[in-house]
């Protein structure tokens, strides 16, 4: 029988390597670039593809024309109707989708590996020759001023969108993802089969197939299921994003009155995925607001039960995403919360952390990177960040190494560099009324309604 | 369906003198170890005036125990490269973490510990912070959500008042306001033994060494007595309730309930096939009326609740804007009466039932997701086969008992219909 001491951690074992899963890199005949990786276990296969085709590309006045190409993809091939394709998936167990981030444009299909032609085939189809027929567009319209109308009554959201407008003011981050009740009616079907011909080029596309299968056979597969896609043409390069610093501390509340609680944020804007900080950044952000037991959230959840939880991040996009710490707090401790926020900001940007506190973190960072290339979905995530910010075949191992080096210093240099707690957005969601006044001092106030209309009778500024 | 592979589920199953039953399945795909407990015990055991104690008593078996310090059990997990959690259900409470393999000894640590010497770490301080912190998350997840309150309402109407499904599992403000720290003790003594408990571990390990390793740290905890039994008697509901909820919400959703027999039934796989069939997918009946040609829903789905004494049979849309309930009222209540009828279409039956086995498969996929469905199963049936059998049940079911649940169960007087619409 063993012994076991209960007083001391007990002692690792012997380290077991991780080697992150092979994968292929190609292209087709056609210039479709192609990423694949073979994932055992399981007899299931995830097929993607992923156009520079994101919100990013939207031009003003036509907000949410990148979303709606890619909702509209699905309405209708020259050969099937929409709920045609959605059936050929579904009969066959799986999925067809399509969606957008502020990067990229998707379409994915998952089914059973041994289905994988056909999914290949559905693929190919909604991706070469969708129709966008008028009947599905005005349908596909209405649900998504309906689904904008819903948007306005959930807080984390009315947040997220009241922040967007404040830090990216003037650029294409501004405005939803979605678009608003106005610029979805400003553009027709033609208006989106130009956007699509013009950014799901196949020469700036890839197909991502992860799951149950040999790279190589996929490959052919691939090769004949595309075949029919003609010359591509140059993909658009993605529009330089340059939002103007903001000016001080602002504090903007969106009225919801009798609401249970208020949704929270602070940040303000950061660097794009492929800046040479990214690493260290990560780093920062790990320690300040990545994990349970980072700074923010053992502050404003362990210390002052403000919250159920809290966290930060630098969303990775193209261009420079957002850096914001984002909670749920008790009403009544809102002013307090967001204070104790810019108090760890301003904390990890004045002394260097603690060396147990960096080695806990980087250790946490490396360790927990097996846990998540669990799943196909994990596995073609991976593939995909590496294609669409341009990274090598080597990343991700290269990544480790380069975080378990991340030093103090290089952390304070970024934290000074990067976060910026004295010109920053806060955004709380909540019964105005309560949380007008804690906020007081602060900074300039200004009030809002959840139809994103300014309050001007209440306006203040400190 | 033919398929390519059958997924390696084979398992070693134990149990310790104390009664903790073990279970080990060996995946060596990745460095990588998930340890995953099932308590059997949830918010089935509270009672009216304490609910949502279960869950409270989870956030504190992450205060720290006897050898681990107040916040030390995230600390130490993650300072190692691994990640824990818990949650709580009307049935039980799982506790998990995967962490790097060469690390099991660390997850087996903290698990024992907390498991076999909890009490002495247990202070007032560390409960009213929880306290708050629950309260929190009942706002964050439940007041603050729209249509949060949705789910609560139709689980009162659908279980009587001494049913122990009649509250939701984090429980009603006041009550989690009021826990003691003597209800505290008391509820680890009653239900956090090694005999009311299941052990799955799934990932790269010698299963050998493993239960050696188990047996080490928690061979030592005393078993406890037998838990005391939950009364759940369900009399008929013998009368349609309807409830309108008034939210902070733009478009008006209904939501309509049946109750269906217990999760592991034969009846229970055709309810569930039966919400698969009726509306699972973009090509599914309800979706293609509701959505597609009549546009009057924005969504619709139906869901299948598996809960150890009752099912919940539920159906729900969202309506477009200007159109009235009763018109999506009409058309989901017009579906299940057409299923107690007639026969599903046969594209549909096909549909539903490979949907059910692509779903099993992709549960299988992340190493926590394979142990807590080992010990899931371990806990409700005493059968850790029944994780690869899951996938051939829905294969049994016919046309005929689909029809059989929907005439059986889905009947006016057994009906709960929650609307949820704008503030006046």
């Amino acid at each position: 029988m063993l012994k076991v001491d209960r007083t001391v951690p007990p002692p690792p074992g012997e380290i077991r390597p991780f080697r992150f899963p092979p994968f292929l890199r190609a292209r087709l005949a056609n210039g479709l670039a192609v990423a694949a990786a073979r994932l055992p276990g399981l007899p299931l296969v995830s097929l993607e593809i992923v156009a520079l085709a994101g919100g990013q590309f939207d031009p003003e006045g036509r907000e949410g024309i990148a979303a709606m190409t890619a909702a509209a993809l699905d309405e209708g091939t020259v050969r099937r109707s929409a709920i045609e394709i959605a059936a050929t998936a579904e009969r066959l167990g799986g999925y067809f989708t399509t969606g957008t981030d502020w990067d990229v444009g998707y379409l994915a299909t998952g089914l059973l590996s041994d289905h994988r032609v056909s999914g290949l085939e559905l693929l190919a189809e909604v991706a070469l020759s969708p129709t966008f027929p008028e009947g599905e567009i005005e349908r596909l319209r209405q649900q998504r001023l309906a689904e904008i109308v819903r948007r306005a009554q959930d807080p984390s959201t009315l947040a997220d969108d009241r922040f967007q407008r404040e830090v990216y003011r003037g650029t294409v981050y501004a405005h939803p993802l979605l678009g608003d009740q106005e610029s979805v009616l400003g553009f027709d079907r033609d208006a989106m089969a130009a956007f699509y011909r013009r950014h799901y080029t196949l020469a700036g596309s890839i197909l991502i197939a992860v799951g149950d299968v040999e790279p190589e056979a996929l490959l052919r597969e691939a090769e004949s299921a595309f075949a029919a896609a003609g010359p591509p043409l140059p993909a658009p390069a993605p529009p330089e994003i340059r939002p103007t610093p903001l000016s001080g501390i602002s504090v903007h509340i969106v009225d919801r009155p009798g609401a249970a609680q208020t949704e929270l944020r602070v940040g303000h804007s950061g660097v794009p995925r492929t800046h040479p900080d990214y690493v260290p950044l990560v780093v920062l952000n790990t320690l300040l607001g990545g994990k349970f037991t980072s700074r923010i959230n053992m502050n404003l959840r362990e210390r002052h039960a403000y919250t159920y939880g809290a966290a930060s991040r630098f969303v990775p996009r193209m261009g420079p995403g957002p850096f914001l710490v984002n909670a749920s707090v008790a009403t009544a401790s809102a002013g307090d919360a967001a204070r104790e926020v810019l108090h760890e900001l301003r904390r990890v940007r004045e002394d260097l952390v603690e060396p147990e506190e960096l080695d806990e973190t980087r250790t946490y960072m490396v360790g927990v990177f097996p846990y998540t290339v669990q799943t196909i979905g994990d596995l073609a995530k991976r593939l995909e960040t590496l294609t669409v910010f341009g990274l090598p075949d080597d990343y991700y191992t290269s990544y480790l190494q380069k975080i378990a080096g991340v030093t103090r210093e290089e952390v304070l240099e970024v934290a000074r560099r990067h976060l910026d707690p004295e010109r920053i957005a806060v955004v709380a969601v909540g019964p105005a009324e309560t949380l007008e006044p804690q906020f007081a001092g602060l900074g300039a106030v200004s009030l809002w309604n959840p139809q994103e209309q300014l309050e001007p009778v209440q306006q203040e500024s400190v | 369906m033919s398929s390519s592979a059958t997924p390696d589920l084979a398992f070693e199953r134990h149990t310790l003198d104390n009664g903790l039953r073990v279970i080990l399945h060996r995946n060596a795909s990745l460095p990588l170890a998930a340890v995953n407990l099932w308590y059997h015990v949830g918010s089935r055991n509270e009672r009216p005036g304490r609910t949502g104690f279960a869950h409270l008593f989870e956030h504190m078996l992450f205060q720290g125990s006897e050898h681990i310090p107040t916040h030390d059990h995230f600390r130490l997990i993650q300072q190692i490269g691994g990640v824990a959690n818990g949650s709580t259900w009307f049935d039980r409470t799982n506790y998990y973490e995967t962490v790097p393999a060469h690390q099991l000894d660390l997850a087996l640590w903290l698990e024992s510990d907390r498991m076999g010497f909890f009490l002495p770490a247990l202070t007032q301080e560390n409960l009213d912070t929880q306290r708050e912190v629950v309260m929190n998350e009942r706002r964050q997840r439940i007041e603050n959500q729209p249509y949060g309150l949705a789910g609560e309402r139709l689980h009162e109407l659908l279980y009587p008042e001494d049913h122990p499904y009649h509250w939701p599992v984090i429980g009603y403000m006041e009550d989690i306001a009021a826990a003691t720290l003597e209800e505290v003790r008391a509820f680890f003594r009653t239900y956090y033994t090694p005999n009311n408990s299941v052990l799955s571990l799934v990932g790269d390990f010698q299963p050998e060494d493993a239960l050696a390793r188990i047996a080490a740290w928690f061979g030592e905890i005393p078993a406890g007595p037998p838990v005391p039994p939950v009364s759940a008697p369900l009399p008929p509901l013998g009368g349609e309730r309807r409830a309108v909820l008034p939210d902070n919400v733009r478009l008006p959703r209904v939501y309509i309930a049946f109750r269906a027999p217990a999760y592991g039934h034969r009846q229970w796989y055709a309810a569930d096939l039966l919400a698969a069939v009726l509306a699972g997918g973009k090509s599914s009946p309800l979706y293609r009326e509701l959505v597609y040609e009549r546009q009057v829903a924005q969504d619709v789905g139906a869901s299948v609740g598996p809960y150890e004494s009752a099912g919940t049979f539920m159906l729900v849309a969202t309506a477009r804007p200007g159109v009235e309930l009763a018109v999506l009222e009409e058309a989901l209540l017009r579906a299940v009466a057409k299923a107690a009828a007639a026969p599903p279409d046969p594209d549909d039956l096909e549909r539903a039932r490979n949907r059910m086995q692509t779903d099993s498969y992709s549960a299988l996929q992340k190493l926590e997701s394979l142990a807590d469905l080992f010990s899931q199963f371990t806990t409700y049936f005493d059968d850790p086969a029944g994780v690869a059998g899951e996938a051939a049940r829905y294969l049994e079911i016919t046309p005929q008992d689909l029809m059989d649940y929907a005439a059986g169960w889905c009947t006016e007087p057994e009906r709960v219909v929650v609307s949820v619409v704008p503030h006046a």
